[in-house]
């Protein structure tokens, strides 16, 4: 009963913390800067094609007035329609969300042995030689910026092992195969960016968790080296990285802005930049809102699991 | 004792201990601080020695690789790829250090007095803040500059600014929990009792008792601000060409990344071995104030 009332306190200040950003996001893009029109298509705009801009808009009504019905569109899912190509937001949206969904599934399958096997590797060989070399080449790691990382792959494939495209186009024509090929490269850059901070601390966690008693007492029994680490140690280690996990999703939604960009890629990413160059105001708020509810539903569904997996939280 | 009771003079002292006793610090923070030296030698002294200007054409044989006279090659314009990175370097550096103290101060003052004050201005800040941490970094500052429009597009002070938005409720949210966490102390309720206005309760007591936790998260941001800087500049909306900044280099000499690996590997390693210095020096002063810190971009 408790957890119940917990769970759903969290998720109504998540629905706050959305409604604040969709407050935000409209302020600093709708009402901030002035007349909007001159904003869109610059100074030297014809005062006819600005005020069939503001008419399209609706800029005459008052900003409070233009919110609400903004957010109204969102709830029912009515995005708008893009100034620049005047289909409808949503049309534009779908196939990118897809094209994303695909590619950060994709980097997750990645993320996921990438993080368990050197941090495995790293707790069994422990301040011996292998430990500390993993411990530098994550330290490098996290200090390389995601689109120079993107920039090194993509040499070292293209020209050294010439096997993956350096573009990644797809459309709704690819076949599975076409889409895996052009994505790999895209989906081990953010999938090594995300598991570097996750190895760092299963590292720790790991370690932490063999002193403990329990794995002393798994050793003692004679239990093999390998099932004290997978049945005992791991799992038991793996909570605390629950919410670098959350941390990483949230990343993700950031990361593939600069990482389609590299390679082109046509997902949600580069359609935040490009409408953003285009000044293309419903389709930029509407990925903002979009990138904003995943970063609010990762941390929420992280602090729930964290509460329902230990039960010391349970009462705050 | 918490190290949140280090009171000011102590602080001084360990000021002081950092001086004489160097090979006492952790090995990370001295080549962190090494790392970080050699950065801000080239970037104060570097305009002055550079081999050629930062927008000199001509320089040699355009798209050609690294040699003697070239270590980072010649991009697409003929100009010397090596002298741009090391005009780049005081550029970056200062709006890193500039744009995150702006956010460190305004993150600061917001967070402590968030933190003190409590009861549901507490609750309507912290829900704020909220908010704002919620949109991914880079996509806030991205519609920061997009709000600010084309005509301030390229301005340094706007970048400055910037860096500070993103940080400045990432900050907050630490000294707030700072913040709380000193409250509770006994020194805080005297100076209460004493008559102490918030204010000068703030100043004066909570400040310089947080000043660790603030020292910290400083130094973490500082060092991911030139990524920041770096992907606006990448993606095209940070500085203006030719600003020999680092990440606009990366973006403009990509199409070069087969003929000249050097021209983009060139700015690529000034921007990775500025951000090591500045994350091994952060993980040794967190050790050396006795501080927990994640390194990472959130």
């Amino acid at each position: 009963m408790q957890i119940a009332l917990l769970v759903a306190r969290r998720i109504a200040l998540s629905a706050i913390t959305l409604l604040l950003v969709s407050a935000f996001v409209f302020f600093i893009l709708e009402v901030l800067p002035g007349d909007v029109a001159t904003r869109i298509l610059g100074r030297d705009a014809t005062p006819e094609a600005l005020q069939v801009l503001r008419d399209q808009l609706g800029l005459e009504r008052p900003a409070l007035l233009r919110y609400f019905s903004w957010l109204g569109g969102l709830l029912t899912s009515d995005l708008g329609q893009s100034l620049v190509s005047s289909r409808s937001v949503t049309d534009i949206l779908a196939p990118r969300i897809f094209n994303t969904l695909m590619l950060s599934l994709y980097a997750f399958a990645l993320y996921l042995p990438l993080t368990l096997i050197p941090a495995i590797l790293q707790a069994l060989t422990r301040d011996r030689a292998l430990d500390h070399a993993f411990s530098v080449l994550t330290l490098v790691l996290l200090s390389i910026p995601d689109f120079l990382l993107a920039t090194i792959l993509l040499l070292a494939f293209v020209l050294w092992i010439p096997v993956l495209p350096a573009i990644s186009l797809v459309d709704e024509t690819s076949s599975f195969m076409e889409y895996m090929y052009a994505m790999t490269l895209p989906a081990a850059t953010l999938a090594i960016v995300m598991a570097v901070y996750a190895v760092r601390m299963l590292r720790d966690n790991l370690i932490e968790v063999l002193d403990s008693d329990y794995v002393r007492m798994a050793e003692l029994k004679g239990l093999p080296r390998t099932r004290v680490m997978l049945r005992h140690a791991l799992p038991n280690a793996l909570a605390p990285t629950l919410n670098v996990t959350a941390l990483n999703l949230a990343y993700l939604v950031g990361g593939v802005v600069v990482v389609e960009r590299v390679f082109s890629y046509p997902g949600f990413g580069t359609l935040l930049v490009d409408s953003l160059q285009l000044r293309d105001l419903p389709v930029i708020e509407a990925t903002v809102m979009i990138a904003a509810l995943v970063y609010i539903a990762a941390n929420l569904v992280a602090d729930i699991a964290s509460v329902l997996l230990n039960p010391r939280l349970r009462t705050g | 004792m918490a190290r949140t009771d280090i009171g000011p003079t102590e602080i001084a002292e360990q000021r002081h201990g950092f001086v004489s006793s160097w090979g006492q610090m952790p090995l990370s923070f001295r080549i962190g601080a090494v790392i970080l030296g050699l950065h801000f030698a080239v970037a104060v002294t570097g305009p002055f020695w550079a081999p050629y200007g930062y927008s000199q054409m001509g320089t040699g044989a355009p798209l050609s690789g690294a040699s003697l006279a070239h270590p980072f090659g010649i991009d697409q314009l003929g100009r010397d790829v090596f002298s741009r990175v090391v005009h780049g370097s005081w550029i970056v550096i200062l709006l890193s250090l500039s744009g995150t103290l702006l956010g460190t101060i305004t993150g600061a003052i917001i967070g402590l007095f968030s933190g003190y004050v409590g009861g549901w201005i507490d609750e309507v800040i912290q829900r704020l803040l909220e908010a704002l941490i919620s949109i991914p970094f880079l996509v806030f500052a991205l519609i920061a500059i997009a709000a600010a429009g084309t005509e301030h597009s390229g301005n340094p002070f706007l970048i400055t600014m910037v860096v500070a938005l993103v940080y400045a409720p990432r900050i907050a949210r630490i000294a707030r929990a700072a913040a709380i966490d000193i409250t509770t102390r006994d020194y805080v309720t005297v100076a209460r009792l004493r008559g102490e206005g918030a204010w000068s309760v703030m100043r004066r007591e909570l400040l310089p008792n947080a000043t660790s936790v603030l020292l910290v998260e400083f130094a973490l941001r500082v060092g991911y601000a030139p990524v920041l800087i770096g992907s606006l500049g990448f993606l095209g909306f940070g500085l203006r060409p030719p600003t020999p900044e680092w990440g606009i280099m990366i973006s403009e000499n990509r199409a070069l990344l087969i003929i000249a690996p050097s021209t983009v590997l060139g700015p690529g390693l000034a921007l990775a071995s500025l951000v090591v210095g500045f994350n091994l020096f952060t993980e040794g002063l967190a050790r050396v104030l006795d501080r927990t810190v994640k390194l990472g971009a959130q």
